[in-house]
């Protein structure tokens, strides 16, 4: 499919590890688990709940925890986005904390907490000129939003584009996971032939994608390329995956066909890997069926939780990193791999022999999303 | 060239649809979608509608009207490729206030799974994707300002032309209307 290259020019996030990609790196390489207790709220489903936070976030106050996530990122960052960048934001349910507070408290306004509000803090925070929009499709929705932003950019209706994606860990949501019996009652292990759920995590970040043109017109390091995309849905239930995979599977030949290229051009794959026990089974199964040969899986989710509508974009970070340093991170949580997974993840590092990359979000309504990610050496 | 095929309204007591010029009048949601059933829009009946949130009932209702509108069939567990957009001012907030409006009802201890899975703003877009066996790109759209239909159809029309999916359903609610557009080639 030819069009215009679209490269990514700026990224930058926060993860329970802290602020950059610096000690989101280090800390996989040293296989730390950020699971701690949470002290947010009492989650009496679930005792002794653990998740993976931000140390410092202030809860049901003046800001809500995503838009306090977001002020963390762009800091440091305003001045490296251009202002007639269109904004792209990707998250679940945002800044939901702002409906408990009402709810909990009566102060303030459910209203507050709808998504077009924290699009437009967003257009402030990092100084945007052009509206823009949110993008929400369950836990595939930053890496499904990066996909329409290359495809605007491809198609030549933009030249940049912010995709920013942001998810926190709020009674909310954990309450909500727990009453689906998801959450597993350690902590996430993808992949393991013991897991049994998910642990939760929260995060933001942003990348600016452009055409390769107006980025190297504007001297900016080019960090790697979106190459190729694919979005589907499996059709099938509402909180689990198609158990074959072929949901999966077509989202990933989509996004072979959009990047021109075959499985075999896959140098390995930044999986979903929740945790849990059908999503992980259900992407081996895909694997297998797409690359035929075993080709090097991981996933960060035992490490950094379940960050929701922001995985897919913290996890394209991430991957521009792999890529980068030619190292694929260990899965970390990873105790005794599943039989099926043998051959796919590992319990320690391995060097990448390719410059391609393959990142999975699968989400709630059978939501799939595969995006393609290169370094051009 | 791509165009709309099919559309179809809902608003309160009364829908519709655009190409065969059929109104549908009705008391509430349950007795439209019977109602249509019996007319044939639906192919087969759809699994726990009784169960769905309101905005799930709409989207399921428009968007079979609108599939009906377009002369396009479906039949169960066949999957199309066919994408289901969606705009709305407010998001899921009415779902998301009923799930935690119950869950501290009931002192806080576990919330209803069957309330949460709606809180999503594109739970309702599945639930239709899942009868009509939609199993193109499935996204929840809203915009600053207007959340303007044109701004969707047109953005479905790009979608199409990149090859991302042949054919899109195109979801608008407002307080007072429902309205759903295929969008594809004919």
């Amino acid at each position: 499919m030819p069009g215009v290259k679209v490269v990514i020019a700026e990224s930058d996030l926060i993860t329970s590890y802290g602020l950059g990609i610096a000690p989101l790196w280090k800390g996989l390489l040293e296989k730390k688990i950020c699971f701690k207790t949470l002290k947010r709220f009492s989650l009496k489903s679930s005792p002794g709940f653990k998740a993976a936070y931000i140390d410092g976030l202030t809860y049901l106050k003046n800001k809500s925890l995503a838009f306090q996530m977001l002020e963390g990122v762009f800091a440091k960052n305003k001045s490296r986005i251009p202002s007639d960048a269109f904004l792209i934001l990707a998250t679940t349910v945002g800044e939901i904390d702002i409906l408990e507070k009402y709810l909990l408290s009566g102060k303030g306004s459910a209203k507050e907490s709808v998504m077009t509000n924290l699009l437009k803090k967003v257009e402030r925070l990092a100084k945007l000129k052009v509206p823009g929009m949110v993008l929400s499709c369950a836990c595939a929705s930053s890496s499904a939003a990066m996909a329409q932003a290359a495809a605007l950019i491809r198609s030549g209706k933009k030249d940049a584009v912010l995709v920013v994606a942001v998810d926190s860990i709020n009674e909310f949501v954990s309450s909500g996971f727990s009453s689906l019996m998801a959450l597993d009652k350690s902590r996430a292990k993808p992949f393991d032939k013991n897991r049994s759920g998910l642990s939760l995590g929260e995060a933001a970040g942003f990348i600016l994608l452009m055409s390769e043109k107006r980025a190297r017109k504007e001297g900016r390091r080019i960090e790697g390329e979106v190459l190729g995309w694919g979005l589907s849905c499996d059709a099938n239930h509402m909180t689990g995956p198609l158990r074959d995979g072929s949901g999966l599977i077509k989202a990933i030949l989509k996004a072979l066909k959009s990047g021109r290229i075959t499985s075999s051009d896959i140098g390995c794959i930044a999986a979903h890997g929740t945790g849990t026990l059908y999503n992980d089974a259900m992407e081996i199964k895909a694997f297998k069926e797409v690359y035929k040969k075993s080709i090097p899986v991981y996933s960060i989710k035992g490490a950094i939780g379940h960050t929701l509508g922001a995985a897919g974009l913290v996890e394209a970070i991430l991957a521009l990193k792999v890529l980068k340093e030619k190292v694929i991170p260990a899965t970390v949580g990873l105790e005794n791999i599943d039989p099926e997974a043998k051959g796919w993840v590992s319990l320690s590092e391995r060097k990448l022999k390719n410059n391609s990359l393959m990142l999975n979000n699968c989400g709630f309504g059978g939501i799939n999303a595969a995006l393609i990610l290169k370094h051009n050496d | 060239m791509i165009k709309i095929l099919g559309a179809s309204w809902i608003r309160k007591n009364k829908s519709g649809l655009k190409n065969r010029g059929l109104t549908y009048k009705y008391a509430d949601l349950k007795s439209l979608y019977l109602v249509l059933k019996e007319k044939g829009v639906f192919s087969s009946p759809v699994e726990n509608f009784s169960r769905f949130d309101q905005e799930s009932k709409l989207a399921a209702i428009a968007a079979g009207l609108a599939l009906y509108d377009a002369g396009m069939l479906y039949s169960p567990g066949k999957k199309q490729d066919i994408g289901i957009l969606a705009v709305n001012k407010n998001g899921s907030l009415n779902a998301q206030l009923a799930y935690f409006k119950d869950y501290i009802d009931s002192g806080r201890i576990l919330g209803r799974g069957n309330l949460f899975i709606y809180t999503l703003s594109s739970s309702p877009l599945a639930e239709a994707a899942i009868h009509f066996g939609l199993s193109g790109p499935l996204l929840h759209m809203s915009f600053s300002g207007n959340q303007n239909n044109t701004k969707l159809i047109e953005y479905a029309q790009e979608m199409i032309k990149s090859g991302q999916v042949k054919t899109i359903l195109v979801l608008k609610s407002t307080d007072s209307e429902t309205s759903c557009f295929v969008v594809g080639r004919r």
